[in-house]
């Protein structure tokens, strides 16, 4: 899989109005077990920024950071100018930021379309009482906002499984509809944890190939947590390597896989 | 939409609306509008006993209640075990005015419409004060919560003096157009007056389920983690659930003191409580439908429960006491038995139907 061709195109068309997430040195302490610690890193709008490292070694616990589940023991997470750091998940989602679970997080008793009006939820900006009646606003914004869901259905390919229950879906769809319901939170970055885990090829190769159009069609800059070393290096701009917790290297693929201690921790040796 | 709106078959949507629509097709909307006609008239053919009125009554005012408990427990997901203790704060929103203004005051014959509104809105607040642990707690533990205010409920009825230590405080006669609502044409009266509360409540909660605040309640009962990161305050929108069924609870409340044309404890107990939850479940958990189901179901099988008792009762031996025994033991075996066999209760039988009928004439 070679994308680089896709890659200098989409640079070029890089948004100046859109935000640079900052993490300065972070760290996330559970009783004596450091999680994080002092990790510094830069998510550049526009770009595939990808984080790797092997198990425990805290990048779900970052995303988490990110995303306001958990809150840093220390240091501190900025969106532009705005501070993440003590915001909650639903303050975060309305700056622009969505994220997509690793253990899939969906409405399991809901259809995909359901799951994804949901996602919708601060678009619908209707009153209780125009709700209540179903009338004028309400009605209106609920056909806009389906015809948006309608294009992530189309983008995401989910056009068969639209009125199907997702927890009636295959595995690999399951993933798909994950993503797709935090594409349609309309985010400015979308934090992607481990997308592809579980996958076979085939089901692999569609979602490396959603990625980049998501980041080139769709101009949303992506965060990506992922295992697969040969999916990271092909697709991303930049590159951070954790381990135990710590920031072991970083930088595009090609420097991340010439270092040193990178190699040590997680690569092999040949 | 294609030429022949009739029938499901073969058709198909051309803008978003048509499919947000709640009746899809003609022959729903024409079905749905014979049922409400035949609910309007049929008392003008058929001259009821006031002890039938009173059960058809009953069943109406607890499907207005069992909106209320349906969608925060059956779609929120939130247990609670105190939904009399909601319709009793309608009851006596209504009851404790009567009391402090007199059963004759004009704000309770005259403006009972309002009345019943305010009741309404006295049980969403007591909801959503009693809603707030569910911000921190899940599952049993806010059950135990909601049990909780059912007991404090019942014991600040029975020992406050203003309340009448429990015991019946009347509520006067109410007035319509045509004046005075007199003895006999009380039930009638009322019947037409929950009917058309019920349709409507119904129609809003229709409404409401298929926007954003009918959808949030789902939300957090599949998984309050992802609704969250949908950008939606979990915890409010618990408490937004249990105001929502509080509302519901409050104007059946209120409807029941004027149909009963008083207030008395033992109609809001405990008891009661349960009975409200089997309703909910019996008819179908999460669906609208199950919320009309369960009423009548479970109104019927206690009718019949009793007569059974009673003729068992004849030839039982006294000192068994098994006819006394009877009626609960029989109304825990049916909701145990829908548990077991039909958790998606009545509603999933109407469903099966209607799916049944969607592609007809043809078999898939």
């Amino acid at each position: 899989m070679n994308f680089i061709y896709f890659l200098t195109e989409a640079q070029s068309a890089i948004p100046d109005a859109m935000n640079t997430l900052t993490i300065s040195d972070v760290t996330l302490t559970f009783g004596g077990l450091n999680a994080l610690t002092g990790v510094d890193m830069q998510i550049q709008p526009g770009l595939i920024t990808s984080v790797i490292g092997p198990n425990g070694a805290g990048k779900t616990s970052l995303l988490n950071c990110i995303s306001g589940f958990y809150h840093p023991t220390q240091g501190e997470i900025r969106y532009g100018s705005e501070r993440l750091t003590r915001a909650s998940p639903h303050q975060i989602t309305k700056k622009g930021i969505a994220r997509a679970f690793q253990n899939l997080e969906l409405f399991r008793g809901l259809t995909v379309l359901d799951n994804l009006m949901l996602a919708r939820h601060r678009h619908l900006t209707y009153g209780f009482f125009s709700a209540l009646v179903y009338w004028g606003r309400a009605a209106r914004l609920e056909a806009e906002n389906r015809a948006f869901v309608e294009d992530v259905i189309d983008f995401m390919e989910l056009e068969a499984y639209r009125k199907r229950a997702v927890g009636s879906l295959s595995y690999g769809i399951q993933k798909r509809v994950e993503v797709a319901r935090a594409l349609t939170l309309g985010p400015e970055l979308l934090l992607l944890d481990e997308p592809m885990a579980g996958m076979n090829i085939e089901e692999k190769e569609d979602m490396v190939r959603f990625i980049l159009d998501i980041q080139k069609e769709r101009e949303i800059t992506v965060a990506l947590v992922e295992h697969d070393l040969g999916v990271v290096m092909d697709i991303s701009d930049q590159v951070y390597v954790l381990d135990f917790g710590e920031l072991i290297g970083a930088g595009s693929p090609r420097e991340v896989a010439a270092n040193r201690k990178v190699i040590d921790a997680y690569i092999g040796e040949d | 939409m294609s030429a022949n709106r009739w029938f499901a078959t073969g058709n198909f949507y051309t803008t978003y609306r048509q499919e947000q629509r709640i009746f899809t097709t003609h022959l729903d909307r024409v079905l749905f509008g014979l049922f409400l006609f035949f609910l309007f008239v049929w008392p003008l053919f058929v001259s009821a006993s006031n002890k039938h009125m009173l059960v058809i009554n009953n069943i109406l005012i607890a499907v207005v209640a069992v909106y209320g408990l349906n969608l925060v427990t059956g779609f929120a997901g939130l247990i609670s075990i105190g939904h009399a203790a909601f319709v009793g704060i309608g009851a006596y929103t209504l009851a404790g005015t009567a009391r402090a203004i007199g059963d004759s005051h004009v704000l309770i014959t005259h403006a009972w419409p309002l009345m019943i509104l305010i009741s309404g809105f006295m049980g969403a607040a007591f909801g959503a004060f009693v809603g707030l642990p569910a911000m921190r707690l899940k599952h049993l533990y806010l059950a135990i919560a909601t049990l909780s205010f059912q007991m404090i409920f019942s014991w600040t009825i029975n020992f406050m003096t203003f309340f009448n230590q429990g015991q019946m405080i009347a509520v006067g006669r109410v007035f319509w157009i045509s004046g005075q609502v007199g003895r006999n044409e009380h039930y009638l009266f009322w019947y037409y007056v929950i009917l058309v509360t019920a349709v409507v409540c119904g129609l809003g909660v229709r409404n409401l389920l298929r926007t954003r605040y009918g959808r949030c309640l789902v939300a957090v009962r599949d998984n309050d983690r992802a609704a969250d990161a949908m950008g939606m305050h979990p915890g409010l929108t618990k408490v937004y659930a249990f105001a929502l069924a509080g509302f519901f609870a409050g104007i059946a409340g209120a409807l029941h003191t004027y149909m009963f044309r008083g207030a008395g404890f033992e109609s809001f107990t405990l008891h009661h409580s349960i009975i409200y939850l089997a309703m909910a479940i019996v008819g179908g958990l999460g669906t609208l439908p199950g919320s009309l189901f369960g009423p009548v179901a479970i109104q019927i099988l206690e009718l019949q429960m009793e007569h059974i008792s009673e003729w068992a009762g004849t030839f039982l031996p006294a000192t068994m006491n098994l006819a006394t025994a009877l009626r609960p033991l029989g109304f825990g075996l049916v909701i145990v038995l829908f548990l077991m066999f039909e958790p998606r209760g009545i509603a999933n039988w109407w469903r099966i139907c209607r799916s049944y009928f969607k592609l007809w004439p043809f078999r898939y």
